[in-house]
């Protein structure tokens, strides 16, 4: 058991691996919570696509001594907005409430964690449940288009979507599920973060007393891969064509990861943007159209996305990708100027809102394994010079791209 | 800590500015709150106020549209623009020392020069939004089911308009709508947050000189709400999206924190009845229901998503729970519940200056008066379940309207819909 402080934020490590990390907000009334276990697609076992996404739902329902709907009805008496999901590497249970509540909703939660009932009268709607999001994801082309892009890109089982497959959801039993829950959730690996009030003593106590005995090995996941470029198409018959683009990049705890990020906001973080310019402004070729970096533990890639009517996706795809590579031949320090102010900016916001301090502490913690003060973040944007990022983005190579698309491929292919 | 203090002032124009200061926040958001919206608009030139809110990005006497953009870049500025059936909102969250900044480059943009190249480029955006919803039925469902509700009433307008809307709007009907509608009496400046109060009404005063005041008003017309239940086949989909109207409570009336409340205790999306008797059983995966209060007219709105097979079981028993509430109302301990959840919601909403911002400036554009995140609070804690009971027993949940929309024909739910329509596709 160790506690330190860095800067503002407190972090607390259990004996069994949990750690708790915190960062106090006194001026606020409220207190967020975020929870994330390492649980999630990655590492479903073979067969048993989904596991992840039925147990997220399933233990929801009864703990400890309550029923289902006791158990509900006691969380949200007590005002508790309660929120999270089974994710690709990690499943998160989030909770907002006013700071005054945390001792009345800390052991529910935790009971939901430890002594989920997870009885048989509940499995089978869990499962329902998870296979019609499953299905609705057929009405809602913009997240197919975000699966299918997974799928391709990953060449590790990071490409498996959270939501599961049909064959690996119908041959989920209540035994297989309960036997899943009892290897992949242990202490090592799970994070318990929480951002606003002055409650730091009580956390640490709360945390030791409901999470101090807890033992068990994490379930191995293997590190992530991308697979190769190319183009993929998926037929739909959709008004608009969904345009995913991806490539491997930097890691969060990367020396460039700085550059890297404020380079991606001179291309895609404010209508200045030269994405949002080029694309939307100059062009008109659609309503939606982004770049953003996204990472997996180990590992960073870069996404780029849109939506356009058929007969504009081919310019779309083209102006595009020239945007990703004239990135290579640096930006203007106007331009870096504007990244790093909206950069700054939106860090100091941040620090206003406990449901985001809390969940960039647990994305910190999963992506850096350490936390990251705002004041950290600031330096490391405020330092760098147009020389450092330039240089930097001439040393890359030019991106290899996969671009999936789906929709009418007739008038684009 | 210091306490939140309210400011408000009309100037000679009749434009009003108000202003919530937080001594203690470290960013700051203004907005432009604009009463009108797609409810103000004639048939000719429906989707002309969203389309109309994106021109405004486009170009001042003093600026084009890249300053534009780069300005609310260069200030770091969290900034967008909505469009409701009623009300066009800009607005930008910046850190307190930008404020000279963005309160001059939002009061520019409020004076757009709407040049013809621009208009004609930004109108392939709008039919690419368009499109953009057309392949989300949980939007179409509520786009199209609003239309038929209203049953002629302005608030059935759409937002976005049609192809056939926007495709042959001409400029001049954009320049004739705007000179209507932003009046700086139909205008209100929200501040949240950390700002100069006395800095920003003299800056606003020499911004906003020139600008005339005039008549606005909006129409109000009787509503005859449409009941019963019609489909739309669209072979493409693979889920039944069924969206459901009741009348409700306008946002001038105080019974509608009660409203919201029954609401909550019937349609959260956990904990609540439709919860437990669809979403729990795994029937739905979604099976809400929410108030939806507006100037002078109201609704009860409610969205179910099913699979094809079980839709007519879905919609049968998300009637029955509605009906059921009259004869079995909201108890203490359900009541007690939701007011606790909403709560918390509107504690977290007030404390950054740009959430804050949106329910500060809606509120007063709605009843011209000031209401604190702690007087919702009061409202919501004191709102009295008689009311929600008396309100159930005037029968508003009586009768419904059901728009189905799915992939092929499912037959209609038994007995309680009272007609059967087949939609156009």
């Amino acid at each position: 058991m160790s506690s330190t402080v860095t800067e503002n934020i407190r972090l607390h490590k259990l004996a069994n691996g949990l750690t708790l990390v915190y960062e106090p907000m006194p001026w606020l009334r409220s207190l967020s919570m975020s929870v994330l276990l390492p649980v999630g697609s990655i590492n479903d076992p073979v067969g048993e696509e989904g596991s992840a996404n039925v147990l997220s739902e399933w233990l929801g329902r009864g703990a400890g001594e309550l029923g289902s709907r006791e158990f509900n009805d006691r969380l949200e008496g007590l005002g508790v907005r309660r929120g999270g999901g089974a994710g690709r590497e990690a499943m998160s249970v989030s909770a907002s409430m006013l700071a005054q509540e945390l001792p009345n909703a800390f052991p529910l939660l935790a009971d939901m964690l430890r002594r989920p009932q997870l009885s048989d009268d509940q499995f089978a709607s869990s499962r329902e449940l998870a296979i019609q999001e499953l299905a609705s994801l057929d009405d809602s082309p913009g997240q197919k288009l975000g699966e299918a892009l997974n799928a391709r890109f990953f060449s590790s089982a990071h490409g498996r979507s959270p939501y599961g497959t049909m064959e690996g959801l119908a041959g989920l039993t209540p035994d297989s599920v309960r036997a899943d829950f009892e290897r992949r959730f242990t202490p090592q690996g799970t994070i318990v973060a929480a951002a606003g009030g002055d409650e730091w003593e009580r956390l640490v106590e709360l945390t030791e007393a409901h999470f101090g005995d807890w033992q068990g090995e994490p379930a191995a996941s293997e590190p992530a891969r991308a697979g190769e470029p190319g183009r993929f198409h998926v037929e739909e018959d959709t008004s608009q064509v969904q345009i995913g683009i991806a490539f491997p990049s930097l890691e969060p705890t990367h020396p460039d990861w700085y550059k890297h990020s404020l380079a991606l906001g001179v291309l895609s973080s404010g209508m200045g943007s030269r994405l949002f310019s080029e694309v939307r402004e100059k062009r008109g070729l659609v309503y939606m159209v982004f770049a953003a970096a996204r990472a997996v533990r180990g590992f960073g890639y870069v996404i780029g996305r849109a939506g356009t009517t058929p007969e504009k996706a081919t310019e779309t795809i083209d102006v595009m990708l020239a945007e990703f590579n004239r990135l290579r031949e640096g930006v203007s320090e106007a331009e870096l100027e504007r990244s790093k102010t909206g950069s700054l900016s939106q860090l100091v916001m941040q620090g206003e809102s406990s449901g985001a301090r809390a969940s960039a502490l647990t994305t910190d913690m999963l992506l850096r394994g350490a936390p990251r003060s705002l004041d950290e973040a600031r330096e490391q944007v405020a330092r760098l010079t147009l020389g450092d990022v330039n240089g930097y983005l001439g040393s890359l190579p030019a991106p290899q791209p996969l671009i999936v698309t789906l929709g009418k491929g007739e008038g684009f292919q | 800590m210091k306490e939140l203090t309210f400011q408000q002032v009309q100037l000679d124009n009749g434009l009003t500015v108000i202003g919530e200061l937080n001594e203690n926040a470290k960013s700051f958001a203004a907005g432009y709150f604009v009463n009108t919206g797609a409810r103000d608009e004639s048939a000719a030139i429906a989707g002309v106020s969203h389309f109309l809110e994106h021109m405004m990005f486009k170009g001042t006497e003093r600026r084009t549209a890249e300053d534009i953009n780069r300005e609310f870049d260069e200030m770091g500025a969290r900034n967008n623009a909505y469009t409701s059936s009623e009300h066009t909102v800009y607005f930008g969250a910046v850190l307190p020392e930008q404020q000279p900044r963005i309160l001059d480059l939002l009061s520019d943009m409020m004076r757009p020069t709407l040049r013809q190249d621009d208009f004609d480029i930004e109108k392939q955006v709008i039919l690419e939004e368009i499109a953009m919803y057309e392949d989300r039925p949980s939007m179409r469902v509520f786009d199209t089911g609003n239309e038929r509700y209203f049953n002629g009433h302005p608030m059935g307008n759409s937002v976005l308009g049609t192809p056939a809307t926007i495709t042959p709007l001409q400029r001049e009907q954009m320049l004739d709508y705007f000179r209507a509608r932003y009046a700086p009496n139909n205008l209100v400046v929200a501040l949240s947050g950390n700002y100069d109060w006395d800095a920003a009404v003299r800056q606003l005063e020499e911004l906003t000189a020139g600008w005339e005041p005039q008549e606005t008003g909006r129409d109000h017309p009787p509503a005859t709400p449409k009941t019963g239940f019609d489909v739309i086949e669209d072979g493409k989909l693979k889920r039944v999206h069924m969206g459901l109207w009741a009348p409700g409570l306008s946002a001038q009336d105080d019974r509608r924190y009660a409203a919201a409340l029954l609401a909550n205790v019937l349609g959260d999306s956990s904990g609540s009845r439709l919860y437990w008797e669809l979403v729990d059983r795994g029937l739905a995966d979604m099976a809400e229901l929410w108030h939806d209060p507006a100037d002078g007219i109201g609704m009860f709105n409610g969205y179910l998503s099913a699979a094809p097979e079980r839709a007519q079981e879905v919609l049968e028993i998300a009637r029955g729970v509605l009906r059921d509430a009259k004869s079995n109302p909201p108890s203490e301990e359900e009541w007690e519940r939701a007011q606790k959840k909403l709560a918390t919601g509107v504690t977290l909403q007030s404390e950054t200056p740009f959430s804050r911002l949106m329910s500060l400036g809606t509120a007063f554009l709605y009843n011209r008066a000031y209401q604190s995140a702690g007087d919702v609070l009061a409202k919501v804690l004191g709102a009295r379940r008689e009311d929600a009971i008396e309100l159930l027993a005037q029968g508003v949940l009586d009768e419904l309207y059901v728009l189905q929309l799915g992939p092929a024909a499912v037959p209609a739910g038994n007995g309680a819909a009272s007609q059967v329509g087949t939609g156009a596709g």
